[in-house]
């Protein structure tokens, strides 16, 4: 999943930015509503975490113009106003969700996690795919019974995939998911990724279109 | 005597005393002048017969042939006699008296002048050497009776007049304070949540400064209102920033960190922010509680508040751990919402710390606006239950709360006007602890 975060508290961005990069995810950091809206203008992105009082105006003024501009790309506030009416103007404005500071990180993935589940249309975390039993929530992954470990990168990887059952993704489209705006980037990490996941999950789960990219198996 | 305490009756009171008072003292001076006055012209008028009479009873009795037998005048009309007269010799013997002349009531002549009996009043005079005197008497009734006439003429007016103007003080005290009444209607039927500055155009200049002071009054209170609320959202957003980011780090340190004493170290960083972030939010909210506005001009539905906050209070916990339970339609109060999610919040939060984590925590909100937190659990002892709504005051020293939940709930309880009633065991049960408060509804 590709994520925008914006947020102009730098301890906490930093922390967060780590959070996020840690569970294999990618994210962008920006600072101020300028950038973000520079950064929503080139990048397509599967989830926006929003301060409310950034330095250069409200958050909810961005919320707003966003779905205004019928983008429904899902939004979780991040803030530090916590009362009821904050909270209900939030939500109204188009927010999927809605954490106050201080929150715990692991909370954020849950709810981060939750939010992307609700726009696959399975918000189920337990996902079954042919022998492999996963709970997305819990990042658990069995097959036929006998858990498996995923790296962080293995995990977002899958998520992609599961998130797009059947639809075909480049390998472009993979390392968006994967990685910041502006990582460095071997030429064939996506491969090398691939090539694991399929060794610790078989051979049949994810197939390759050549030149083309991937595309998750039929189960 | 003291006055009475309203304006109106008090100048009512002052000037109608003042006014009959006045009145009174000056019929009194007119009635007491023009008696003097009357006295005078009876007086000149008695003196006036007897010197007129007393040349023409000369030249009469000169004429006579027999001396010494009375003559009584005969009346040439049928009338009646004020004045009636006799003339007398200096034997006292009476030569010449008016017709209705009562010699009886003439005293010895004692030489010229005005002389007074009981009943009447005479005038006395004489001519030939004091040989022939006349005494003219006026009877004392007549007099009284014009006095009493002019009297009654004075008086009579006064007893209609006086009542007249009293009424009509009355009235113009009343019209004149008919702005200062509506001013005090207006302020007493707004609502103790109204800051909005009272209409005062029509009071009058003596007034007037008061409702301009009340008005900047209300102003600066309005501003200190919304200062207020704006600074406890700044300082919750100034203050819980940096803590989130300290927390944030921490538990990045832990995610990362191998070593058990740099985790160790890291968890009580983490413990400790926490705390402090509990703390530093309840006194917000306790200062909320305390100074902050509470009451809102415009009535909103509760139930999705509660839902809002059980919602998100539940979700760290197991489904089914908070029930709310809410009527139907909405339940429209003027609480502020954020002064109930606090409420609502320190009671579930408080319940859930307290209570049977095998039991589900009850929170019902009734359509008559009766909020109810409860929870299974131990029986809190009576001495301890009236303690609680005190500050850093906790149920069980060992808890991890702040002591200030049920003080903030007990501070709007108190501002709100309603009282908050902790009960233990809850209602139809042995055990567990209960908090009820009514909510101020609008009835539909």
């Amino acid at each position: 999943m590709r994520i925008l975060l914006i947020e102009d508290d730098a301890v906490l961005g930093a922390a967060v930015r780590d959070q996020i990069a840690d569970d294999g995810q990618s994210v962008d950091w920006v600072q101020r509503l300028d950038a973000a809206n520079d950064a929503m203008a080139g990048v397509s992105y599967d989830l926006v975490l929003l301060d409310l009082m950034l330095p250069d105006g409200r958050g909810i003024t961005f919320l707003k113009a966003l779905r205004l501009r019928g983008d429904v790309t899902p939004v979780i506030i991040l803030t530090a106003l916590d009362q009821v009416s904050d909270r209900i103007e939030g939500l109204n404005a188009g927010a999927d969700d809605y954490l106050v500071k201080p929150f715990d990180l692991a909370e954020l993935s849950a709810r981060i996690g939750s939010v992307a589940r609700r726009y696959t249309g399975n918000p189920n975390p337990i996902v079954t795919h042919g022998p492999l039993d996963i709970d997305l929530a819990a990042r658990s992954i069995h097959h036929t019974g006998k858990p498996i470990a995923l790296t962080a990168r293995e995990w977002a990887l899958l998520e992609a995939f599961l998130g797009r059952p059947g639809q075909l993704m480049s390998k472009a489209q993979l390392e968006d998911k994967l990685y910041a705006f502006g990582a460095e980037i071997e030429s064939n990490t996506i491969e090398v990724h691939v090539s694991r996941l399929r060794k610790k999950l078989g051979a049949g789960i994810i197939e390759t279109e050549r030149g083309l990219g991937y595309r998750l198996g039929a189960p | 005597m003291r006055l009475p305490r309203s304006l109106q009756g008090r100048l009512g009171l002052t000037l109608g005393v003042a006014i009959t008072v006045l009145w009174v003292v000056t019929a009194s001076f007119t009635a007491v002048t023009v008696r003097h006055e009357m006295d005078e012209v009876f007086d000149s008028a008695l003196q006036e017969t007897a010197q007129r009479l007393l040349p023409l009873a000369v030249v009469e009795i000169i004429g006579r042939d027999n001396d010494g037998v009375t003559q009584r005048l005969g009346a040439i009309r049928d009338h009646v006699e004020f004045f009636t007269y006799v003339v007398r010799d200096a034997q006292g013997r009476i030569l010449l008296r008016s017709h209705s002349a009562d010699p009886a009531i003439f005293p010895a002549y004692d030489g010229a002048g005005f002389r007074q009996t009981t009943t009447h009043r005479l005038y006395n005079d004489d001519a030939l050497q004091s040989s022939i005197r006349i005494s003219v008497a006026e009877p004392l009734d007549h007099r009284a009776e014009v006095a009493r006439e002019i009297q009654i003429g004075l008086g009579l007016p006064l007893l209609i007049v006086i009542p007249i103007a009293l009424m009509a003080i009355f009235l113009a005290v009343q019209a004149s304070l008919g702005s200062i009444r509506r001013f005090r209607d207006r302020l007493e039927s707004r609502s103790a949540r109204d800051l909005t500055p009272i209409a005062a155009d029509d009071l009058p200049s003596e007034i007037a400064p008061i409702a301009t002071t009340l008005n900047g009054f209300l102003d600066r209170l309005k501003g200190a209102f919304d200062a207020e609320r704006s600074f406890a959202a700044n300082a919750a957003h100034e203050l819980r920033t940096p803590l989130a980011g300290a927390i944030s780090q921490a538990q990045r340190l832990q995610s990362e960190s191998e070593d058990p004493r740099t985790l160790a170290r890291a968890v009580e960083i983490e413990t400790t922010l926490k705390r402090l972030t509990r703390l530093s939010e309840r006194l917000m909210q306790l200062a909320r509680a305390e100074g902050g506005r509470l009451r809102l001009e415009k009535a909103e539905d509760l139930c999705g508040v509660a839902r809002i906050v059980v919602d998100d209070i539940a979700r760290g916990w197991d489904p089914g751990r908070v029930v709310l339970k809410v009527p139907q339609g909405p339940v429209m109060s003027d609480l502020d919402r954020d002064a109930f999610g606090i409420l609502c919040r320190n009671l579930v939060e408080n319940a859930l710390r307290h209570g049977d984590p095998s039991h589900p925590i009850d929170v019902e909100l009734t359509e008559g606006g009766a909020f109810t937190v409860s929870n299974n659990g131990p029986v809190v002892a009576p001495e301890v239950l009236k303690k609680l709504t005190q500050r850093f005051e906790r149920a069980n020293a060992g808890s991890d709360g702040s002591g200030l939940g049920l003080a903030i709930v007990a501070a709007i309880a108190q501002r709100i006007g309603s009282p908050l009633a902790l009960k233990s065991p809850r209602a139809n049960s042995a055990t567990g602890f209960e908090v009820t408060l009514q909510l101020p509804v609008e009835t539909p």
